[in-house]
């Protein structure tokens, strides 16, 4: 397989070159700014349908300028700087959030003709390009990096405020979104088996030439990647960071005005890239039936942007639907059900895939890895209940010692 | 190759100057007065009793080691991911005791609570906190009668 790159960028870069590259970063650019706009008004109107309200209604028609309202509102106010605050570390915690959010959209395909072995190149000034902003060949990889350092951003900010609630909010965070990070990252990997590219441009091109992943992978990886997506991005069920009713606002209880709004806007632009993410990763990105020939270069945009849409709305409708998760219960799925299944969901794909290329028969290999996976299952759940019961054995001997002071209360 | 991510530097420079003339344009427009009330510690409008805790809980730290370790299993899983086609039966094997290796002690390290939070569960307690007579019908019926506020009301019922 060729390595992936962007036919712009490979033979030599000379102005007309420099300035589409700066043309597709900037629409990019453009383009998240005003979806985020869009998607905060959205998420707000789709919520207050849910709760049979009527929600933002004022500002233009249907309320659509609520959130540029709300922006521009927030450069009007008074910008604080706790006293207890590490004051450098303050102020960079903005930056180490916004910046990631803005840059992990740019590896994802947004259009492009990829029917019938099309490889997705459209013509823009003479030359031929992706429509997307970069394809480097380490594409998935570069967004998970950006997901890593999104983590800093969160953990800075809280750490750095000097105040009790954004302390609590950040660590939360930090263990949160590592622990979902490993699940994300091995459902991811499921995918590579099927693509055999780390770039998505490449991945895309794969699933238009078979199955889309979501299929071809068998459906598991996909729900762990939604689950897991969803507590990465720390939306409720998983908004632990910024329980309300017990943090205040989590990590950013300390930031006011446009920190504030930068921190909430990177939130929203996580959304929309994880949507544009899965889509790519699992349903086959801009591909979809061409239904006029006319405007061709218009579908695939068109069924980029509805499949994002659903992602979107799956998102907004969770949040109205689940109750928040207790931490410990959080941790347990996180680690003791999402990541054991991602890893053996992905060994037993990976099995497979080896035994069909060596001619093995399908049915016993199944028979045998099902096997396999049920004794690991096992196994796992055997070690949960012995720390439960050792925990609880402890306990007890730990309420026997203080029966005699104070009797009653039996929980340690 | 480098060329590549030519896009990408471009765009964090978008983002990074996006940032930046935002917090210009708040120094210009937002007012200042800061007092000693406001830059406190958000303590929901009391003064902060204590300092921020400058410790926390093990466990967070616990989290990240194993955490380590899995993410290094997943960069060892994605370039044989890439390429097991071409490594065939012997890459596969590698993969599964390697995986096999982490696993086990993936289990010891839970078997021995290293991944326990969160109340202890216990057996649903009987006896003297719920006693065998009380059933639905009775806990309703006596909710029923418990009427808050009607003392010193004649008749009316409503």
């Amino acid at each position: 397989m060729i390595l992936a790159a962007d036919p712009l960028l490979v033979d030599g870069i000379d102005l007309t070159v420099v300035l589409i590259v700066l043309l597709k970063a900037g629409v990019a650019f453009a383009l998240l700014l005003v979806a985020v706009m869009l998607v905060i008004w959205f998420e707000r109107k789709l919520i207050s349908d849910m709760q049979n309200r009527i929600g933002p209604a004022l500002a233009g028609p249907w309320g659509i300028l609520q959130t540029l309202a709300d922006g521009i509102k927030l450069f009007f106010k008074e910008d604080l700087l706790p006293t207890r605050a590490d004051r450098v570390v303050f102020r960079l915690a903005p930056y180490l959030s916004i910046i990631p959010a803005f840059v992990a959209f740019a590896i994802v395909p947004v259009g492009g003709d990829f029917s019938d072995g099309g490889d997705g190149t459209v013509s823009m000034f003479g030359r031929s390009t992706f429509l997307q902003v970069a394809d480097p060949p380490v594409g998935v990889l570069f967004f998970l990096a950006l997901s890593a350092v999104a983590v800093y951003g969160v953990m800075l900010a809280g750490w750095s405020s000097g105040s009790k609630y954004p302390l609590l909010g950040s660590v939360r965070a930090s263990a949160q979104m590592i622990s979902y990070e490993a699940a994300l990252g091995l459902a991811i990997a499921t995918v590579f088996l099927s693509s055999g590219s780390l770039s998505t441009h490449d991945i895309v091109v794969g699933q238009s030439a078979t199955t889309w992943n979501v299929l071809a992978t068998g459906i598991v990886p996909f729900g762990i990647f939604l689950i897991a997506g969803t507590a990465e991005l720390n939306r409720p069920p998983f908004d632990l960071v910024e329980a309300e009713q017990e943090l205040v606002g989590g990590f950013h209880t300390e930031y006011s005005s446009i920190r504030f709004a930068l921190f909430f806007l990177s939130e929203f632009m996580n959304m929309i890239t994880m949507s544009a993410i899965a889509v790519t990763l699992f349903l086959g990105g801009p591909a979809g039936p061409i239904v006029t020939q006319r405007v061709a270069w218009v579908w695939p945009l068109f069924w980029f942007f509805l499949k994002v849409m659903a992602f979107l709305f799956t998102f907004v409708w969770l949040r109205a639907t689940l109750p928040r998760f207790r931490y410990d219960q959080l941790m347990d799925l996180g680690w003791k059900v999402l990541i054991p299944a991602a890893l053996g969901w992905f060994l037993l794909i990976a099995t497979l895939d080896v035994a069909a290329d060596l001619g093995w028969p399908t049915i016993p290999v199944v028979i045998v890895g099902v096997l396999v996976l049920w004794g690991g299952a096992s196994l796992l759940s055997g070690a949960v209940r012995k720390a439960q019961a050792e925990r609880l054995e402890e306990a007890d001997r730990g309420a026997d010692e203080t029966a005699g002071s104070a009797s009653g209360l039996g929980e340690a | 190759m480098l060329g590549q991510y030519l896009p990408i530097v471009f765009l964090i420079v978008l983002a990074f100057l996006f940032a930046a003339l935002s917090f210009f344009a708040s120094r210009l427009l937002a007012p200042r007065s800061p007092n000693d009330k406001k830059e406190a510690p958000y303590e929901c409008g009391i003064i902060p009793g204590r300092e921020a805790p400058e410790r926390f809980p093990v466990r967070f730290f616990l989290v990240a080691m194993i955490f380590i370790v899995f993410d290094i299993e997943i960069i060892f899983f994605y370039p044989w991911a890439i390429a097991h086609g071409e490594m065939g039966l012997f890459g596969l094997i590698a993969v599964l005791v390697f995986s096999l290796a982490v696993f086990e002690s993936f289990v010891y390290l839970i078997g021995n609570g290293a991944l326990e939070w969160g109340p202890i569960r216990r057996e649903a307690q009987t006896g003297d906190v719920v006693s065998a007579t009380r059933t639905t019908s009775t806990t309703v019926s006596r909710a029923g009668i418990r009427q808050v506020g009607l003392e010193g009301r004649t008749g009316g019922d409503s």
